[in-house]
């Protein structure tokens, strides 16, 4: 084999294997196109026949008389999703920090492979343990004691008798995305060179005055995709939250109020009703709703990344 | 959890051919024998009764095979209306529009909905003893005025809240309930929706301000007959007469098939249990269903089903023929 042929052959192989790759990291983006496509073909009987601001704004769910209103879904989603991320947030953003910059190597190595294992725990297991532990405690402990001290803020008044509500399916929530964050911003975090901690500590800075001046600043954007990461997350876990979140569909107006998550409507009656009128199509419509809500949400924090930035982060 | 039954039901038919292996052949000579596969899939409520049926034929006819599984009244009707399976099991009543599509229902058996209450209700002795009427039902579930247990039993001075829960996934045991609330479906039932049958009595069995329904098979321990420890099952005051008559008190699962099978109980929440095919049955799906109405009907006690009336027998017997 001559020389030529040799670099010939390293090329056309080099060649292949840049377009090979190319074509199956196209695949997931096709996949997103392919189930959008579908979902609006198998929705379109009801986005023919209602106003898309009838849908989205529409109060009443009563599909059996033809009235289809998602806004007690899109709420209910919004709802349990922000208390989930407010109550995960902080706690996360901790650990991740005495992880990566407190705690020694054998903590480290105790405490690491315990939080993912979190993250394996089935969702169904969490659900139950939210029913077994999370509603009585939220129901019986948390709602009397909030609502009587700060039932005059409409957002911790109790409208209804039982624990299942939009705190449950936050707190379990919070729970379920809390190993994403974590393990995403003690990743970032680690990033972080060494000879910034070096320096500032050199300098005569404490280890907190390290954190807070120079890591965190540097880190922020990384941290926050974590947290766009477990946001994500969030908008769709279904089965943990379907099974506290006391599924009544209505618009919420308390933490303590039942709510009715978009994927919780979906798992709940596909497959069932598809013998009613527009049922099947409105079904495929909420998860449309659902896909559309994450992208934005995806899209917007991406964006927001780059502008405070100026350059790619993410 | 669907692969679970299927894997469950897997090794009880492999038992069950390996027992039939063990035991001495019947003398059966046919030439013809009967052969062939049957798919069935659909309700819980129906799912353990289809496997008893389907163990039993298979002793009589060794060369039919049964694939089951639960998933459903819905799936049941949508897998019999799509041809996914050979027969589709429904619990509750069968719409017209699928009628349209060439659903062919016929009753097997009957089970019913009942409400339940917590054992340590604060009025959990004037409920035995009054009963519920069905338009006090209708306050509760459907137009909301009742809302405390002293207006249920006519003692306003007890304030506690009720707790009214209901089924969120869609199925047969809330339609019927329903029905039973005034002729409603299940989208019209107030309360905080739980998943499935055994979440919904566990809601109740944890909270002694709670009140739900739950079908026959859940609402009573099998073994014992009695109700599940924790729950009791609030009797229905039909007549209105403020005092639950012997009639309409039920304490165990013997007097609720009774109930059921004599048409004490209402219905609905009673309700007939249907085998849903596409178009009407023949061959080896039609034998099947055909000897589930006659001698099938002969296990129905065991699984704590409640038998059809002769009339309802000869009329389901009838459309299959």
């Amino acid at each position: 084999m001559t020389n030529s042929s040799n670099l010939a052959s390293r090329q056309k192989q080099e060649k292949t294997t840049r377009r090979t790759i190319f074509i199956i990291s196209l695949l997931p983006l096709t996949l997103i196109i392919a189930v959008t496509v579908a979902l609006v073909v198998r929705s379109w009987p009801i986005l023919e026949q209602y106003s898309l601001w009838e849908l989205l704004s529409g109060t009443v769910w009563k599909p059996m008389r033809g009235q289809f209103g998602f806004w007690p879904f899109i709420a209910g989603t919004f709802w349990v999703t922000a208390v989930g991320v407010i109550l995960a947030v902080p706690p996360c953003l901790l650990t991740a920090l005495y992880l990566a910059e407190y705690a020694r190597a054998t903590t480290r190595v105790i405490i690491k492979p315990l939080l993912d294992v979190l993250a394996a725990i089935p969702s169904v297991v969490y659900g139950v343990w939210g029913v077994i532990v999370i509603v009585p405690f939220v129901g019986d402990v948390l709602r009397p004691a909030l609502s009587e001290w700060l039932g005059f803020i409409l957002l911790f008044a109790s409208n209804q008798p039982t624990g299942y509500s939009i705190l449950s399916g936050g707190i379990v929530l919070a729970v379920m995305i809390s190993p994403f964050i974590i393990a995403v911003t003690y990743e970032v975090l680690m990033t972080a060179p060494q000879d910034w901690r070096l320096g500032s500590l050199g300098l005569g800075a404490t280890r907190w005055q390290t954190i807070r001046y120079i890591i965190f600043r540097q880190t922020l954007p990384g941290m926050i995709a974590g947290i766009v990461l477990g946001t994500s997350r969030a908008f769709g876990e279904t089965m943990a939250v379907m099974m506290v979140v006391g599924n009544v569909a209505q618009v919420p107006r308390s933490v303590f109020d039942a709510a009715y998550p978009l994927p919780a409507l979906i798992a709940n009656n596909y497959g069932e009703m598809m013998s009613i009128p527009l049922y099947d199509a409105a079904l495929l419509g909420a998860a449309l709703i659902l896909l559309v809500i994450v992208l934005i949400f995806n899209l917007a924090s991406t964006l927001v990344l780059q502008r405070l930035l100026g350059r790619n982060w993410v | 959890m669907f692969k679970t039954l299927r894997l469950t039901l897997a090794i009880m038919m492999a038992i069950a051919l390996l027992l039939q292996a063990c035991s001495p052949k019947p003398a059966d000579s046919q030439s013809d024998e009967l052969q062939g596969n049957i798919s069935i899939s659909g309700a819980f409520a129906l799912y353990p009764m289809m496997t008893r049926w389907a163990e039993e034929f298979q002793r009589l006819h060794p060369k039919v095979t049964f694939d089951i599984s639960a998933g459903g009244a819905g799936k049941g009707m949508t897998d019999a209306v799509s041809g996914a399976v050979d027969i589709g099991m429904v619990s509750r009543g069968i719409k017209p529009e699928e009628e349209a599509q060439g659903a062919y229902g016929v009753a097997v058996t009957k089970d019913a909905v009942f409400p339940v209450v917590n054992a340590k209700n604060p009025v959990a002795a004037e409920i035995l003893a009054q009963g519920i009427s069905q338009e006090n039902f209708i306050k509760i579930y459907i137009t909301g005025e009742i809302t405390t247990w002293g207006q249920v039993v006519g003692k306003p001075e007890i304030t506690d809240e009720i707790h009214v829960y209901t089924r969120s996934d869609a199925a047969g045991a809330p339609e019927m309930w329903a029905k039973f609330t005034g002729d409603k479906t299940q989208e019209d039932l107030l309360g905080i929706g739980v998943n499935a049958d055994p979440g919904l009595l566990e809601a109740v069995l944890k909270d002694p301000l709670g009140i739900g329904y739950n079908n026959l098979g859940y609402a009573f321990e099998l073994a014992s007959g009695n109700p599940v420890a924790g729950v009791l099952i609030a009797p229905i005051d039909l007549n209105n007469d403020g005092k639950a008559d012997d009639d309409e008190r039920i304490e165990t699962m013997p007097e609720a098939i009774q109930a059921v099978a004599t048409g004490k109980y209402p219905s609905p929440p009673a309700r007939p249990l249907n085998v849903v095919t596409k178009d009407k049955p023949t061959g080896v799906v039609q034998t099947f269903i055909l000897w589930i109405l006659t001698d099938g009907q002969a296990f129905v006690g065991e699984g704590g089903y409640v038998q059809l009336t002769p009339e309802q027998l000869a009329e389901s017997l009838e459309k299959v023929k």
